[in-house]
This record gives C-alpha cells, structure tokens and sequence, in this order.
C-alpha cells in the first residue's frame, strides 16, 4: 500500500492545455473519488497516474517514488476499466494469471493467488468460463479479481460501473466499498456520478475543466460546498439555486420574491448573490413564501414537489405526505440555518 | 354452422415474381455453365488420346478415357519437384509475410513515433509500383548478391509487400485500446501483447493475409522466370510453361499438367470461398484485379 | 472541515517536458519496423531509385554501364519503330479490358445478389479462375483458340466470318482481354456483391414505397451506395491490367506482328532477352508513369460520380 501524491500536475494536448496544475495528496489506503462531468479530465489524470498518458509537467509521485518516466507495469498499480478490457480469448482464470505468468511466479503460487482473489469475489465457479459467457456483473467482477491478483499499491477504477443498469450499479457499489474495507487498499476511483462519489468516498475531488473545484470528505462537500458548481453538482435532487440581490435584511429575485437571509451572513447592500438551498431544507408551514405547485413526484419514502415561486422553480422534497394537487398554494420556508450562500459574479461560498 | 375451408390463393403478381426468378435463376446457371466450359475443356482433354484433341468437329468426350495421363504428365517433367519448390516459396513468402507486417501494422497502429505518417504514405505509393519495373533492378541486386536460381533469391524480394502492413494495420485499429492499456498494467512488453493478444484477436485478417499472399506466390510467374534457370528450382507455372515448350504438341499431357496445376487454387477457393466473401467485405482492403 | 483546494489558470505559458516514456515507444516502434523497413529499402526503394537511374544509362549486362542522358526517352519518343505501337496496345487492352471488366462483374454481383437461392453456389463458380495460375489458364485457352480448335469451330457453326483470333492481327488481342476476363471478373464480382448485400435493406424499401421501379431502384440507389467500392475495384484493375504480361507470353507472345505486345511485355523482351536494360528501365519509368497519370485521373473523376456516406 501506499499514497499518491500529484504535485502541479498538467496536461497538454497538442497546444492545448487540459489540465491545468493539479496537486493533490492521497493517504494511504484511502478511497478517493475523482467526479466531475464530462470532459474534465478526470480520467485523463487517472490515465496518468497509471501511465496511460504522459505527464506534461508536474510529478506524480507513488509512495516515495516519482514515477513520470515509469512504464504502468513498473508503477504497481492496478486498473478496472469501464469496458472491463477482458481478454475475450482466454477464459477468466488465464485473464487473472496473465500478469502472474508475466512476473514469473510458480504455477502453485499463481492457482494459490487466484483461489484467493475468486474466493473475494465470489468467482470460483467462474474461473474457466470466456468472457462472453458472463453477465455485467460479472465480468465486472473479474476485472476486478484480475486487479486483485497484482496485489498492487494502489488500485485504479474508471468509471466501472457505468455500463451497468441502475439495480445492479447499487450492489457492485456495495461490494466494491466492502472490498476496500477488507483490503485496506488505496483506491483513486473516477466516475461522473455524484451518488458513487457520495457513498464511496472517504474523500471526493471535484473536478471541471481541468480544475479542482473542491477537495473533502462527502459530508464536507454535501454540507459546505465551496462554490456554486460543487454545491449544484454533489447531492440528488439538486441544491436549488435562486439568483438575487441583496436589499435590505433579504435577497430579493428578479420575480420581486424577498427571501430571509441567513444570520451574520457577510454580505454588503446591492450585492448579487445565489441562495443555495437543498430540497430537504424547505418546509411547509404557516407563515412563509408564497409558493404554487407545479409538480408533484411521490418516491415513497419522500415527496418531491416543485414549486413555482415567484416565477422560480423550487424543489422540496417534504417528508410528510401532503395532500397537494398542481396549482394548490402552500407557504414554504427555508431553514435558514442551512441556507447557502454564493457570490454570483465569483460563484464562491459567503461565510457566514 | 358450416364451417368454410379457405385455401390459399397466390396473388398474381407473386406468381410472377417465382417466375421471373426461376428464369433469373435459369439464365445465370446456363451462363455459369457456359463459363465452367474452359475447366471442363481442360480435363476431358486431359485424358483423351492425343490424336483426338484437335479433332475436327471437336469431340466434348473422349472415346476412351486415359487416366493414366496424369501420372505419365507427372513423369514427364519432375512435376514433384514443381508442387515442392512452389510450396517451398509461397509458404516461406507468406510466413515471412505475415511476421514481418504484423510487427510493421502494429508499430503503425499503436505506437507514436515521429516519421510515422510519412512512412506510412511511402508505403502505400509502393503499392502502385509495378512489379515488371522493379524487376530489372531486382534481377542486378539478386546477382550481384549471388542469389540468382536460389530459393532466397526467389523467396526474400517477394516477402516486403507494404500491403499486408495495410490490410493488419486496419484490423489491429479496430481492436479496442483497452484490452492492450490492460495488458500494459498487467506487466506484458509490447512485444508480448502482440503475439498473445492482438494476433489470436486478428486471426481472420490474417488467415485473408496468408491466403492472398499463398496463392498469389504459387501463381507467380514473372519472377521465377526471371531468377531460375533450369528446372531444379522451378515453380510450378514456370514448369508449366517449360512442359508447354518440351510436350510441343502433345495437347494431352500439357492439358493434364495444367489440371494438375490448378488443383490447389480450385480446392481453396471452394473451402474458402465463404471465409474470403466476409473477409472482402470486413477487410475491404482487398482490392480489385 | 471541507480542504477548498481551487486552482487558478497560471498566467504565462508553461515549458513542455519531453517524456522518457515517448523515448522508450519510438524505440520499441523502431524495433517493431525494423525487418520491414530494411526489405522496404533494399527491395523497393533501392530498385525504384536503380531502376530511375538505369533508364539514363545503356547497361547491357557485359560492360559497365554508360551515362547517356536521355537518350532511352529519346529513342522512345522518335526513333523506335515499336515503341508506339506498344503504347497503344497497351491504352487499347487497358481501356477496353476495365470497362468489359466492370461492367461484367458488376452484371454478374447484380443478378447474383437479385436471387433468392444458391447465391454461394454462384459466387464460387465465378471466382475459382482467380485462384488459379495465369500460366495454366493461358494454356488451357491457348487450346480453346488454337488455328482447328473448339473457338473455331463455334465461330464456323454460328456461321460468323470471324478469322482465327490468333492468327489475325486485329483480332489477336481480343483474345487476350478474353482470356483475362475469365480469369479476374470473378474477384470483382465477389467484391460488388458483398458491397451490394451491404446495402441497407431499408433504403431500398423506402424506394419501394416511393414508387421507384427496379431499374430505378439500381440506378439512383444501389449503385451510387456501393460507387467507393467499385471506385476502388475500377483503380485496382487499372493498374494491374497496364501490367498483363503471363496471358501474352504464353498465348500470343507478342504476336502476331507486335499486336499483342504490350508495355509489360516489351520490357521484359528487352530486359531479358536483348539484355538492354538501361531502355527497358525507361520503358518501365513510362509504364509508371501511365500508372500515376490514369490513376490521378480516376481519382478527378470520382468527385463526379462517387457518392461518399459523411
């Protein structure tokens, strides 16, 4: 095991500059996700880091070595790849001794080795089938068993689970996490959904367009996020967003809605700011903001409705079941001790 | 209740459409046979006494068959020694064929390298050189290196086509990046990843390379004509044509040689047949003659 | 507490590193090339550049060879009695050999794709020629055309006046685009046939619905969507028939006269059988030189009647 370390990292492309000097410090044996959408060039540093891509500037160090000029196969890294990249030819047991057979073990050491990782991962019965005789899952599996089987310093994961449906993305997520819990392993895990990131991390880096937008734990990013792009991308229905200026002891919209500021928030008079407010930090009460129902969306355990206030649209998600059909009005406060604010022009959090 | 059984009834212009395709049919297989009729011609010459050849009208059948003109033809001239020597240069062509542009098609299709574009471009004008203009300077390397009437001399300048390079450069493009991105994390050399994965992957496209190269080796003539004197190391078209000078007239036994000349290519291009129509029609790089 | 880790765009430029890792891959692809690059040099480029440079010399085998300028090209274009005469012959085949070429093959993929059985049975019968030696096929129609033989004979009993192909030179090279023809339609034909059946099914029923006729149907659909691949089997066959050379040498060997001898052919005569390789090589140059020219041409061409899908 060991840590990772990305000191001012950047890439070009052509003259093209995509990442723009990274840093970052992974622990050892920590979990990290890299999120972000498309095109931010979170798989590109993952390539990297496994020597994929080559380093423009910057270093990358594994554990105390920079590994810049190191082939992948000198890195001791391990990588699952979104498309499993499982050799169609060979049945899954070769597919995991390929890189055993590469370093030379002792065939009693190789079946050993892979006895193990099957037993992990619950393989055993599917070591002498090919690839295409497996399900998703399945094939994800033995991906990662081929990882396993490296018994690496640290592991690589690109987006594995997109190409997954929805139910069993949910319980590869599980067994995933759980395999880290076992083996203790550092893990740089990329995906583009926020919820993977949530449940996963031990601590989530936000990327967009080669930047790092924010560095911390999932609670951290959830609870504080640091600029407008973290706080409308981490968290599923998405943080409401309503654009105002500052007048008075509130923020008014361009709708003529006045909504309550937070208190000792550090904002000054005609200041343009964005309110961040979650959908569970609304509530129905009896004094409040005038709010129209558009929408109504019963998941169950909660009901999202979206409201139409003052002309901006507003998500709660109400734990109660409120009887309320489009067009029925409601007052809707927030809780202000959860409200966020942004400076429009720098998109940064205000303190409060 | 009377129940009403309903026949089937063909609308007419279904009819007519079975029989215009029956006629279709009919006219394709007369012209197929028609086109059959040099083969046919061949070998009912081929075992006919020699004075009922040129028979005047032509007679399609022979009154007696002589079978034993094939192994007489075989005897003639080492017909043997042609099938070896052939099979000795179209097989040693096609296995240096195909290693050397499997290592050239990879080099272009997976590693960066400066030139690469460059190289690439001079490779695919070779392919419009002719080969009755390399020749001549072919024939004054080979001597010079003392390689004239040797199987090195008829083997090595054939071996370089830049086409197979092409045709497997193609092929290897479209196997996806990862599986090698794994192996390269799993420790394997390049090398390594070319021969246990990119080749067991490629293996039509190089089955198409290898049959191509083969049978366009056994047909070859304008260079074993050119680099052999004699017959020992002659292929079998070049024996062919010395059987031709030496039988003179005996239509018979030059009409055998030649059926058994044409065996090998006729049994391949049977049994693979469906193998090279989907290779055309993936491979595409295949061209036209 | 939340680590805020934003990086802003650095002002200035950054210097790029040059990798290891990009050092190693050249190596490695240089390795890779190695043994086709040295055959390349030493049996395609070293030939094309000695060929060039012979055809400004009168090598003949037994001196050294002498530096006569132009004097080949020279020779070619005024004084050699042949050499015309091989050039047309050569533009004549060609000519006549690539359209009969297409448009039969094209026919045959056409009919062959239209059935609704034994298509595979077809596409064989066509295509074994191909695999087989020129040489044989040459001598096997040698026979069929020979002064008294089966040619004749049908010539006589469809009662046409038609000479002795052989014998007759007008006629004599006809029987050379014969016998090529049946020795290579069938690998266009197997090419066009797969372009035809790949052609999506939908279009041709969305025409159907359109009201387009059969005849329709081929014209404006089918054929411009397979028009690259025939594009491509048409440029194939023109360079290899400005080649033929086994047919003539067994068959006609330039005969009768010099009615059949083409470019490929009277560079071999000369080369190797009056061992004046530094003309032969001029001839080759202008061989190649045709090869460019009526490829470049085919190439102008296809912007009007290719039909590319992006």
């Amino acid at each position: 095991m060991a840590s990772v370390d990305l000191i001012d990292v950047v890439k070009f492309y052509g003259s093209l500059e995509i990442l723009h000097g990274i840093d970052l410090s992974v622990a050892d044996g920590e979990f990290v996700v890299l999120v972000g959408p498309s095109g931010c060039g979170k798989s590109t540093l993952l390539r990297m880091i496994a020597g994929l891509e080559t380093i423009s500037d910057g270093d990358i160090r594994i554990g105390s070595t920079v590994v810049n000029d190191l082939q992948p196969k000198e890195r001791d890294i391990a990588m699952v790849f979104q498309n499993y990249a499982l050799y169609p030819h060979m049945k899954v047991r070769d597919n995991m001794a390929f890189s055993l057979k590469l370093s030379k073990r002792s065939r009693d050491e190789i079946e050993a080795t892979i006895q193990r990782a099957a037993d992990i991962l619950d393989l055993g019965h599917l070591l002498d089938r090919y690839p295409r005789e497996l399900s998703g899952g399945q094939r994800q599996r033995v991906a990662m068993g081929r990882a396993i089987v490296r018994d690496p310093a640290v592991f690589l994961f690109d987006e594995p689970l997109s190409n997954l449906d929805a139910k069993l993305r949910v319980a590869m997520r599980g067994e995933i996490k759980a395999l880290h819990q076992r083996l203790k392993a550092t893990t740089i895990y990329v995906t583009h959904d926020q919820i993977e990131a949530m449940t996963m991390a031990d601590r989530i880096v936000v990327m967009r367009d080669g930047y790092v937008e924010q560095v911390g734990s999932p609670l951290d990013l959830y609870d504080t996020p640091a600029n407008v792009f973290v706080a409308g991308f981490i968290g599923s229905p998405a943080m409401n967003l309503i654009h105002g200026t500052v007048t008075g002891q509130g923020v008014t919209t361009s709708g003529g809605t006045i909504w309550p500021l937070p208190p000792g928030a550090k904002v000054e008079q005609g200041q343009e700011v964005i309110i961040g407010l979650r959908p569970e930090h609304l509530a129905v009460t009896d004094q409040g903001l005038d709010a129209t129902v558009t929408l109504v969306e019963p998941t169950g355990s909660e009901t999202h409705i979206v409201f139409d206030i003052g002309g901006e649209s507003v998500t709660a998600a109400l734990r109660e079941r409120i009887p309320a059909a489009p067009g029925s009005r409601l007052n809707l406060s927030p809780v202000l001790n959860n409200m966020h604010l942004f400076d429009k022009a720098s998109g940064k959090r205000i303190a409060s | 209740m009377t129940a009403r059984i309903r026949t089937p009834r063909k609308p007419p212009h279904q009819t007519r459409t079975l029989v215009l395709d029956t006629i279709s049919h009919a006219g394709l297989t007369l012209v197929a046979l028609l086109f059959l009729f040099p083969f046919f011609w061949m070998v009912s010459n081929a075992v006919r006494g020699n004075n009922e050849v040129l028979a005047v009208p032509p007679r399609f059948l022979p009154t007696e068959y002589q079978w034993g003109n094939f192994a007489e033809a075989w005897l003639r001239l080492p017909f043997g020694k042609f099938f070896l020597n052939s099979f000795i240069v179209a097989g040693s062509v096609t296995v240096i064929t195909v290693i050397v542009s499997s290592l050239a098609a990879y080099a272009f299709a997976r590693l960066k390298f400066p030139g690469r574009e460059s190289i690439l471009v001079a490779y695919l004008g070779t392919l419009m050189i002719p080969q009755v203009m390399l020749v001549i300077p072919l024939f004054l390397i080979v001597s010079r290196l003392g390689l004239i009437n040797t199987y090195q001399g008829m083997i090595l300048p054939m071996a370089f086509s830049s086409f197979g390079a092409f045709l497997l450069r193609q092929f290897f493009l479209s196997i996806p990046k990862e599986l090698e991105e794994a192996a390269l994390i799993d420790g394997a050399s390049r090398l390594r990843i070319l021969v246990s994965i990119i080749i067991p992957l490629s293996l039509p496209a190089i089955g198409l390379l290898s049959l191509f190269t083969f049978i366009g080796q056994w047909n070859n003539f304008l260079w074993p004509l050119i680099v052999v004197n004699g017959m020992d190391h002659a292929t079998l078209p070049l024996g062919l044509t010395m059987f031709q000078t030496q039988q003179g007239t005996s239509w018979n036994y030059i009409m055998a040689g030649a059926t058994l000349s044409m065996i090998p290519g006729i049994f391949l291009a049977i049994i693979l047949q469906q193998l090279i129509y989907k290779g055309i029609t993936v491979g595409s790089g295949f061209g036209g003659r | 507490m939340a680590d805020i880790v934003s990086t802003q765009a650095k002002a200035t430029p950054r210097p790029r590193r040059r990798s290891k890792i990009s050092a190693y891959e050249t190596r490695t692809a240089f390795l890779f090339l190695l043994p086709s690059l040295l055959g390349f040099l030493a049996f395609m480029l070293i030939p094309i550049i000695a060929s060039f440079g012979l055809s400004f010399t009168n090598w003949q085998l037994l001196a050294p060879p002498q530096f006569v300028g132009f004097s080949n090209y020279i020779r070619l274009l005024t004084t050699d009695p042949a050499f015309f005469t091989v050039l047309g012959n050569t533009l004549f085949f060609t000519v006549e050999y690539l359209v009969l070429n297409i448009v039969i093959s094209l026919t045959l993929a056409v009919w062959i794709s239209s059935l609704k059985r034994g298509q595979r049975w077809f596409r064989v019968i066509f295509f074994i020629p191909t695999f087989t030696p020129t040489i044989a096929v040459s001598i096997v129609w040698l026979l069929i055309f020979t002064p008294g033989g089966v040619m004749d004979y049908v010539f006589q009993t469809l009662a046409l006046h038609i000479p002795n192909l052989l014998l007759d030179g007008k006629l004599a090279m006809q029987a050379v685009i014969i016998v090529t023809l049946w020795a290579s339609v069938g690998y266009n034909m197997v090419l066009f046939n797969a372009a035809l059946d790949l052609v999506p099914q939908s279009y041709l029923e969305a025409a159907k619905i359109d009201g387009a006729s059969a005849w329709d149907r081929f014209w404006k659909i089918r054929l411009p969507l397979i028009s690259p691949t025939v594009f491509f089997g048409t440029v194939m066959t023109a360079i290899t028939s400005l080649q033929v050379f086994d047919q003539i040498y067994v068959i006609t060997r330039g005969g009768p006269g010099s009615s059949t001898a083409t470019l490929g052919f009277a560079i071999y005569t000369n080369g190797f059988q009056n061992y004046q390789m530094g003309f032969a090589s001029s001839l080759a140059w202008v061989m190649f030189v045709m090869i460019m020219a009526l490829t470049g041409f085919q190439f102008w061409l296809q912007r009007k009647w290719v039909h590319y899908d992006s």
